[in-house]
């Protein structure tokens, strides 16, 4: 198969631009781009990578619930206008996310990219991969990310805002997001990479954002997104992906039932789109990747639309091609230690 | 003549969080600046003249957030004298990059940063800062900058041939204590002089620096505490192997 017509060739190329222009754009493009850009960017591209293009909307989230609305109530001083400046973020980020929907995960995320990498080079390692995670593992890990949103990125910040909780929890999803690490580190930085002695909370913090970072590095060469899974922008997404303009559509046939396919493919282990019968199958943990329209051997059963316009549908022809090209690139799967004794 | 953040009245209401208020101007202090005219410039460049009392002015923000220019200027005979200071205020998105009101010339001879510590950065002890001088708008090679710190650290830097010069801000602070509460920013004062025939031009750019965090952030940890992750991650692996091939 020639790679421009292998999706995945294309949506890694697009990855690597995006990971380029937002961990490095500002070189090209100026140092206060975000300024022009958005300041809300829906993925984990970050405000502590002095190179960045664009920075993620986290971060004003939690300082304005955190700097501004929580103290202002507890100062007795709340007003409708404080509220301003938290909707005219989301309102920017709901600007964009409109245009691209969760695909700005599965195409432009700095972390979700640096991760499939990972991914790519545990497969050309040979390391022993787990293709799919358990069903109860996925399920026990599903509501993770919700959690995150909940009380890192809106209750934490909101209640050391009001003066419930420390101010080391002002922002506490960005104490420990690995995204921070990895793209200052990526901008030749050093100094998001540390150990915070200066009270017991911030070094719990720093502690937790290290060790995270270091178990996605391993995690990621033999599973499939690890941090992905959990991430609070997933959930975000997922509140408002009714409105994005990308969908993922599936017209159900009964063959799919002995199918199965797109489920092994997907890479963030969403079964239900299997089993599904309904037509909008765009589940709160896609990331718009379109594995599952290349790994669809039915015709016209999946595809990726925007808005009405198909942009990638499953066919057969694409699939035998799209399943040889992948069986060349992993090669023979080397059989583990273990099995070779027995 | 220079721009400094006036020294805060006492704070009244809810503790710690006086700095937030956002009706309240935000209180600057002109030094050495009797006479001279002031005027607060937004980011797309609109301005508003202020009085000054006592030589201090209480700025906002002019309709929209990010980066406003705090100008004052004085001409006595041959003596053109300037102060600028760029203030980060909250607010609606102004739509405009800050390069547009720093670039913008705003007194015949300036200081302008390159870049300015953007939100969410600060300028730091102990790392260098980069700054263009321009005479009516062009570069000014090999322009003298005096660097001057609250700390009382002082030096002389000179531009190179396109006017940039870089001043590494000194590691002048006395720590004690870990952590950004202990430590609280001091000022810095560039100035810049240059000679036309007579006429004299001198210009100050000001703003604060903070203590370098690496005192209490030390990376050698973090980096084994990273280690220390990935040995999790390769347990964790490896139990899940052992499990999946017991079935
Ligand atoms: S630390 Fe993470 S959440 Fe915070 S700005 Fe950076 S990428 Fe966004
Ligand atoms: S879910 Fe993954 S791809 Fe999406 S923002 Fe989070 S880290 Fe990035
Ligand atoms: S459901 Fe399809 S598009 Fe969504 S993450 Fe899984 S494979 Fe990718």
């Amino acid at each position: 198969m020639p790679i421009w017509k292998n999706l995945s060739v294309i949506r890694k190329f697009v990855q690597l631009l995006a990971f380029l222009f937002l961990v490095y754009g500002s070189v090209f493009v100026g140092f206060y781009s975000a300024d022009k850009l958005s300041g809300a960017f829906p993925v984990l591209s970050c405000a502590y990578d002095a190179k960045t293009a664009d920075y993620c909307v986290l971060i004003p989230l939690q300082h304005q619930l955190g700097h501004g609305l929580g103290p202002a109530i507890a100062a007795g001083k709340f007003t409708l206008s404080l509220l301003l400046p938290i909707l005219t973020t989301l309102g920017t980020f709901l600007l964009l996310f409109i245009l691209l929907n969760k695909a700005f995960c599965g195409w432009l995320c700095p972390l979700g990219f640096f991760q499939e990498v990972l991914g790519m080079i545990g497969q050309k390692l040979r390391l022993n991969r787990t293709e799919s995670l358990d069903d109860n593992l996925v399920d026990r890990i599903r509501p993770a990310k919700w959690l995150m949103l909940g009380l890192l990125v809106i209750l934490l910040p909101l209640a050391s805002g009001l003066g419930f909780v420390g101010h080391e929890l002002g922002d506490p999803f960005c104490q420990i997001c690995p995204s921070r690490i990895l793209t200052s580190l990526f901008a030749g930085q050093l100094n998001q990479l540390y150990i915070d002695t200066s009270s017991t909370g911030y070094m719990i913090l720093s502690i937790i954002a290290d060790l995270l970072f270091g178990l996605i590095l391993v995690l990621s060469l033999t599973m499939r997104q690890p941090f992905c899974r959990i991430c609070p922008l997933l959930a975000m997404h997922a509140l408002f992906k009714k409105v994005g303009l990308v969908k993922l559509v599936k017209n159900y046939t009964s063959r799919c039932d002995k199918c199965g396919l797109c489920a092994k493919a997907c890479p963030m282990d969403i079964r239900e789109i299997h089993t599904s019968k309904e037509k909008d199958i765009l589940m709160p943990d896609c990331t718009l990747c379109g594995r599952c329209v290349e790994f669809c051997p039915d015709k016209g059963v999946m595809a990726l639309k925007y808005a009405v316009i198909p942009i990638k549908v499953s066919d057969p022809a694409y699939f035998k091609e799209r399943n040889k090209a992948q069986k060349r690139w992993e090669g023979k799967q080397k059989p583990s230690r273990r099995v070779k004794k027995d | 003549m220079h721009w400094s953040p006036a020294p805060k009245e006492k704070s009244h209401g809810h503790g710690g969080h006086g700095g937030h208020d956002r009706h309240a101007g935000k209180p600057f202090l002109l030094h050495a600046g009797e006479g001279a005219e002031v005027q607060l410039m937004s980011p797309s460049k609109v301005v508003q003249p202020l009085t000054l009392e006592h030589g201090r002015v209480s700025v906002k923000a002019m309709g929209t957030g990010n980066y406003h220019a705090l100008v004052a200027k004085r001409s006595v005979g041959d003596l053109h004298e300037s102060a600028v200071r760029y203030i980060y205020m909250n607010g609606k998105p102004s739509g405009v990059s800050p390069s547009l009101l720093i670039g913008h010339e705003k007194s015949a001879l300036e200081i302008e940063p390159a870049p300015l510590a953007r939100e969410h950065w600060r300028y730091y002890s102990n790392t260098d800062a980069q700054f263009i001088v321009r005479f009516q708008g062009e570069p000014l090679a090999g322009a003298k900058v005096h660097m001057q710190t609250g700390n009382g650290s002082s030096a002389e830097f000179a531009a190179n041939t396109e006017g940039l010069v870089t001043i590494p801000l000194p590691e002048d602070f006395t720590y004690e204590k870990p952590g950004r509460m202990a430590n609280p920013p001091s000022e810095f004062v560039l100035t810049a002089e240059h000679h036309v025939g007579t006429e004299r031009h001198i210009t100050t750019f000001s703003y604060g620096y903070h203590i370098n965090p690496e005192h209490w952030q030390p990376t050698e940890l973090g980096l084994a505490v990273i280690g220390g992750g990935m040995l999790i991650g390769g347990f964790i692996t490896l139990r899940k192997r052992r499990r999946r091939e017991k079935k």
